[in-house]
Order: C-alpha cells, then structure tokens, then sequence
C-alpha cells in the first residue's frame, strides 16, 4: 500500500536535518522531529540549571508522555519544556525553583506555572510539597559565610523547623521564609548580612521578608536566647498568622455589632423618655388652659403636675392599650404570614400571651381598624404569598417582565440632551484616534468596492486562489491536486493510476524521473535534499 | 515524618453536617435581548455607561441596586455580574434591558441563565494543606482519575482541590476559609461544603 507522507514530509522541510534524526518508521517524521527538537531544548536548559543526565532523560520521558497526549498543541515549546525540567526538579528534589527557569526563559513564573500544573494533571505525576529546608544549602552558599557556612546552615534549618511547627509556612513562597531564616541565623553568628543582600540573592520582596520576621517576632520562640533556642523546643504550636488575622478581624466585627446595638438599645431608652416627655407637656399645656386658668401659676404647676400624673397614669395606659392593640394587629399579620411559610407555631402562641390585656381603648373608641374590617386580608394574603411563587418562568415570548422595576430609577441612569451633548462631546475625543480608523477603513472599503476588487474578508493568512483543476481521470485530477500542495516529488504516480484498477502494493520508486518530468513548479532546495534522504527508507518500505 | 494514614475516600459520612452555610458572593449570568444594538448610541445617553471600542467591543453599564456590572455587546447579547442572589442577578438583568429598552432598542429577554455561582465560608480551624495535598493524590493515584488536587505555594497560597461530583472547584487556605466556584445552582455549592467538611475536619490543626 501507498502511504501519503504529507505531514512528514512537511515537517522535515522546516528544519533540515542531514543525516542524524530520523526514523525508520516514516510515518511519524514529524513527531521525530518534535522529540528531537525537544531533547536538544531540554538539553540546553537543564545544562544551564546544571541538571544531572538522569534529570535530564527523566525530563525528556516527560516531554515524551505530553507529546503522545498532544500537550504541545497550541503552547509555546518553551513553556513545556521549562515545566518538564520543573517536574523533574520537584521530583528529585533539587532546589531549583520555578523562579530560576521563569528567569532564563524570561517568561512570566505565573504563565510558567500554569503550564506546569496543567502538565502534572495530565501525566497524574504527583509532584511533591516543597519542602523549605531544601533550599537553606543553596542560599547559604550564596551568601558567602566561608568557614561557618556549616553552622550558620545548620541554625537556619533549626529555625526553619521551628518555623514550621508554627504553621508559618503553609500557603507562603518557601524562599521567603528560608530568607529570613537565614537573616536570622547569620545575625546570630555575628554575620551582618544585611535585608538587601539576602533578597538580592532570595528573590523576594523587602515587605514580605520583613513581615516573616514580624510573624516569626510573634511567636513564643524569639523570646529565648541564643543558647535556649539550640537546646530547647517548645511544646505549644502556634496557628497559622492568616487564621490570627481572622480571628482578630471577627472579634472587632462582633465587638462592632454589640456595640451598635448597645447604642440602639440606649437610643432606644432615650427616645421612649423623649416621647414621654413630650406627651406629658403636651397634655399639661391643654388641661391648664381649661380647668386650672383661675388658679395662680405656680399653685397650678403643682396641681398641674399631680392631677397631670393622675390623669397621666389612665391615659398612659390607655396608649400603652392602644400601642398593645395595635401590635397585636401587627402580631396577626405576621403569624399570617408564618402559617403561610409554614414556620414554627411555638413563637405565635407566644407572642399572643405576652400581648394579651384588655385594650381600654377599644372600649372607648370601638373596635380598631383590623386587617379584615378594612378588607384587605385576601390583598395581604397574596402579597405574602407571591414570594413564595417560582419568579424564574419565563413569559412565551420572552416580552421583559417589568414587574418590581422603578421606572423612575431606571430614568435616572439616562442622561437629558445637554448632557447627553457634553459627553458625546468628550466621548469623540477620548477616542479620536479609534474613529480615525475606523473612517480610514471604510474608505479603504468602499473605494475597493468601487474598483471591485473588495473581499468581504481580509483575514490576516491571504487565502491562495487556486485555480479549478481539469482534468479527464480521477488518477489525473489527484496528480494535478498533488502538484499544486507541492508534495508531487514524492508520490509514485504509477501506484496511483493503478489504485483505481486495484493494482499492486508494491511501490516501485522512479524518483528521478517522476521528479524531472511531473515538478513544472518551483521545487526548493530544502525539498529536493528531502527527496534525496527519504530514497533509502522508501524502498525498505516497498521490500516489505 | 508524618503518621502514616489510610487513603482517605471523600465520601460524606452520613453523620453530622457541618451547621455552616456557604454565602454566595457573585453570580455571572447572560442574557439575549435580541436585537441589534448601536453601543456609540447607548455609551452616550446612559449616565452609568463606559465604552472603549479600542479595548473592548462592549458597552461597560452598571447600576447602584443590586450592585451589579453588565457587559452589553453589539449583537444584543448582555453579561450581567456581581449579584449576590439568583434573583438579584434576574432583576438587575431585567433593569439592565429596560435601561437598553428606554434607550430605543427593542430589547427583550429571552434565555437568561445563570453560568457560575461563587461562594466562601470559613470553617473556623486551620487546616493542613501539605496533609490534604498528599492523601488526596494518594487516593487519586489508585483510582486513575485525574489528580485533582494542587498545591503550590510558589504560585499561590490556597490549595485547589477540583470535586468530580457535583463539579465544583474548592479553594482552601490555611486560615479555614474556603471559596466554591463553578456551579451552576446553589445546590451544587451546598452540596460540595458538605462534601469537603469532612475531609477538612480531618486535617484540622490540632490545638
């Protein structure tokens, strides 16, 4: 059988290799081509990251496995690659961090790392937690403490352990806190490295490293000495800073609310005070007018006062009845309401109990206006009940239901003509610019309109115009088609006249001659050199 | 070293339930107001309206109550944002297309669906993510299913824990809180609290 070696062979026209990188198995040129390309890639970073071969043949594996699963489509090589090295930086454990690689590549880490987390999903490889401690040694290297480098390591391991069991490094970048453990340690062997030199060589922030030392400040552990700190270990664990935040945070909102509502409560008391207040002075000023006129002014104020009070008391309880009645009114409509939603009886019965006395008043003025005297029981009803309704149907026609719109509301959020002018006025010159292309292009349009030549489209890929093939068999149509995709040279055009005859499956290569006579069009070097390499596999593909 | 521990299954014990409620911070919704809109005509007679053809090919429309932003395109199609509740979202939809109507556009409302539902809560203990990361691609190895856990402080400071059933994704923090996003309904965010308290419990920090 004739096999089409389309995307092969377009493959190895882009990168011409001679010789090395290629497969018996031609039907997968082009994924050579990638695995090839990759390994050199990978090769050439990981050398630069100073990766073991091991390292490096792991990474490649890695690279192999997301090839086969097509992870290389549509991300730059480079992303992929870098988080393969990464992989296997985190699987063996070397202190390489994502940082290092986003610098050589000079890619952005967060892009670098999507890739990555993308790619340790896809393979199910399970990258291990990055442990801190890993990267003490590397730092401390950096930071050129000489003969005590051993020491001043060991101190920074110590606190770093000590950091851990106060869960002050889950969800924080590791190198941070190995900066400040290192901070720490060198200041207690009497180096003084100062915040600039370990960041300059931790790659963090001067505000996050001051802030672990904050953190690291807060915890029981910085009150011991030097010596205590070597030998002793402390029972208690702190929590994480983040969750102390949290708690402190809640504390002052419920502090806040017990305090609004203390206020409430006092303002409250007062007004009650003020209205009583007021009542009192309102009903002094008439009943003095009237009855106690004749009296002198000061006798009266006291006889005032305490006729006031008498008469206060039954008209206090008469509005305390009145108050009651009217809230036992209030009181029906919600237990109306609770019937409705179906909510506890308990707090009804309740609430009735504690408002039950014999309203006075009504015995004065009648029966109070109720719910059901003034007849809209049924509209209270079908209020409540309307909430309960499913508010999600959609009318047939998709008409927008304007119920529970202000319409005034929504006439406030459009603007009147001058207004409507002043914006439009800056609006054109905010985006001058934007217009002036837009005008430009729709001239450019219309004068290719005019000319006729407009396409409808101009995408950025000009599509070729091909013209339409003639031809008086199918086995010529196919050699035409072939000539034009430029990929003539390589098919054995005797195989294909015989495939409408159910010819035979052996290919026979006439390479230089099918070449010379069937190539009018231009043939590039590059394709030329392709034919010349292929010519051994093929025929080992026709001994077959 | 930590203590050796039995692959964890996250399945809810039918036991307690957690007795904390996940409250809804944001809800994403689009709606087809189906017809062709001239957004120069909107962006300059609407008072809460921005439009940058060069940025962005839609009109930028907000409004005070509910508090939400809309995203209004030529083609008619709208986006409507941070609502709080499926109802807020619907009724600020609604005044969205009447702003749109008022205009002169012949708007209506047709297809309204809620495409993402966030929600937090706080569990109140901390919680050990480097426990939880290795359990749960522990127990996920065995399985063959995708890992669906992440934890990479170097990139970001939650853990991603992404559930199968109901399709949620969770972002836990050391602090106990928890973020929910990707649901469709309120359910499903209930749901996945539940499912996930359990599990959280298991690594809370032991006081």
């Amino acid at each position: 059988s004739v096999v089409f070696f389309f995307s092969s062979l377009i493959g190895a026209g882009k990168t011409p290799t001679l010789g090395g990188g290629f497969h018996a198995n031609l039907g997968k040129e082009s994924r050579a081509q990638t695995l090839q390309n990759g390994k050199r890639q990978i090769h050439h970073l990981g050398n630069q990251l100073q990766l073991n071969q091991h390292c490096l043949d792991t990474a490649f594996n890695f690279f192999k496995m997301a090839v086969s699963k097509h992870l290389t489509r549509g991300r730059k090589m480079t992303h992929v690659i870098a988080a393969c090295l990464y992989l296997v930086c985190r699987t063996e454990g070397t202190p390489h961090m994502l940082l290092d690689l986003s610098d050589l590549l000079q890619v952005n880490v967060y892009v670098l790392g999507k890739t990555f987390l993308l790619l340790a999903r896809e393979l199910c490889i399970n990258a291990p937690a990055i442990d801190p401690c890993l990267y003490i040694p590397r730092f401390a290297h950096m930071l050129e403490f000489g003969d005590k480098n051993h020491e001043v390591s060991m101190t920074a391991l110590r606190l770093l352990q000590r950091m851990k069991r106060d869960w002050m490094h889950t969800g924080r970048r590791p190198s941070g806190l190995c900066g400040a453990a290192l901070l720490v340690a060198a200041r207690m062997h009497d180096f003084r490295r100062t915040v600039k030199e370990v960041i300059r060589v931790v790659k963090v922030c001067e505000s996050t490293l001051r802030k672990r030392l904050t953190e690291f400040e807060d915890t029981p552990t910085s009150q011991l000495t030097i010596d205590e700190f070597m030998k002793i270990d402390l029972e208690e664990e702190c929590d994480p800073p983040s969750f102390t935040a949290g708690q402190k945070k809640l504390k002052i909102q419920q502090l806040e609310k017990a305090l609004s509502k203390k206020l409430e409560d006092f303002e409250g008391e007062i007004s009650s005070y003020q209205d009583e207040i007021e009542i009192e002075l309102e009903n002094s000023r008439p009943k003095a007018k009237g009855v106690f006129a004749n009296f002198t002014k000061d006798d009266s104020i006291e006889d005032n006062t305490s006729s006031i009070l008498g008469e206060e008391e039954a008209e206090d309880e008469e509005l305390e009845a009145a108050a009651n009645h009217l809230n036992k009114d209030f009181c029906n409509e919600l237990h109306e309401k609770d019937r409705v939603k179906k909510n506890e009886d308990g707090e009804c019965k309740n609430g009735n109990e504690a408002l039950v006395r014999p309203p006075a008043l009504e015995s004065l003025l009648g029966p109070l206006p109720t719910a059901a005297s003034l007849g809209i029981t049924e509209s209270i009803k079908e209020c409540i009940s309307t909430k309960d309704q499913e508010p999600g149907e959609n009318t047939g026609d998709g008409e927008l239901d304007l119920s529970g719109i202000d319409d005034s509301e929504i006439d406030r959020y459009i603007l009147n003509e001058t207004e409507a002018q002043i914006k439009a006025e800056l609006w054109m010159k905010e985006n001058a610019d934007y217009l002036k292309e837009q005008k430009e292009k729709e001239a450019r349009i219309a004068k290719e309109k005019e000319l006729g030549i407009y396409k409808e489209h101009k995408p950025k890929k000009s599509a070729k115009k091909r013209e339409p093939i003639q031809a008086s068999t199918a086995g010529e149509a196919i050699e035409k088609m072939l000539e034009q995709k430029k990929i003539s040279s390589k098919i054995n055009y005797n195989v294909l006249r015989d495939l409408n005859s159910k010819g035979s499956n052996t290919p026979k290569k006439e390479d230089d001659s099918t070449d010379d006579s069937t190539n009018t069009k231009k043939l590039s070097r590059r394709k030329s050199i392709a034919s010349r390499n292929i010519a051994n596999p093929v025929n080992s593909v026709g001994k077959r | 070293p930590l203590t050796p521990m039995t692959p964890m299954t996250p399945v809810t014990p039918a036991s307690e339930s957690s007795g904390i409620v996940p409250q809804l911070q944001n809800i994403v919704s689009t709606v087809n107001l189906a017809c062709k809109l001239d957004l120069k005509n909107i962006a300059l007679h609407a008072r809460n309206a921005e439009y940058n053809p060069k940025r962005f090919a839609a009109v930028i429309m907000r409004i005070r109550e509910p508090r939400t932003t809309a995203l209004i395109f030529s083609s008619g199609k709208m986006v409507c944002t941070g609502a709080k509740s499926e109802e807020q979202s619907r009724l600020a939809a609604r005044k969205y297309a009447r702003v749109v109507q008022k205009l002169g556009f012949p708007a209506k409302f047709l297809d309204f669906k809620i495409q993402n539902m966030v929600g937090s809560c706080d569990v109140r203990f901390p919680i050990r993510l480097e426990g939880l990361v290795l359990t749960h691609q522990q127990f996920s190895r065995d399985v063959e299913v995708r890992v669906t856990t992440a934890y990479e402080p170097e990139l970001f400071p939650g853990l991603i824990y992404r559930m199968v059933k109901p399709r949620i994704v969770l972002l836990i923090f050391v602090s106990g809180k928890v973020v929910l996003t990707g649901a469709k309904e309120r359910s499903e965010i209930y749901e996945a609290f539940e499912n996930i308290y359990p599990i959280l419990k298991g690594f809370k920090k032991a006081s």
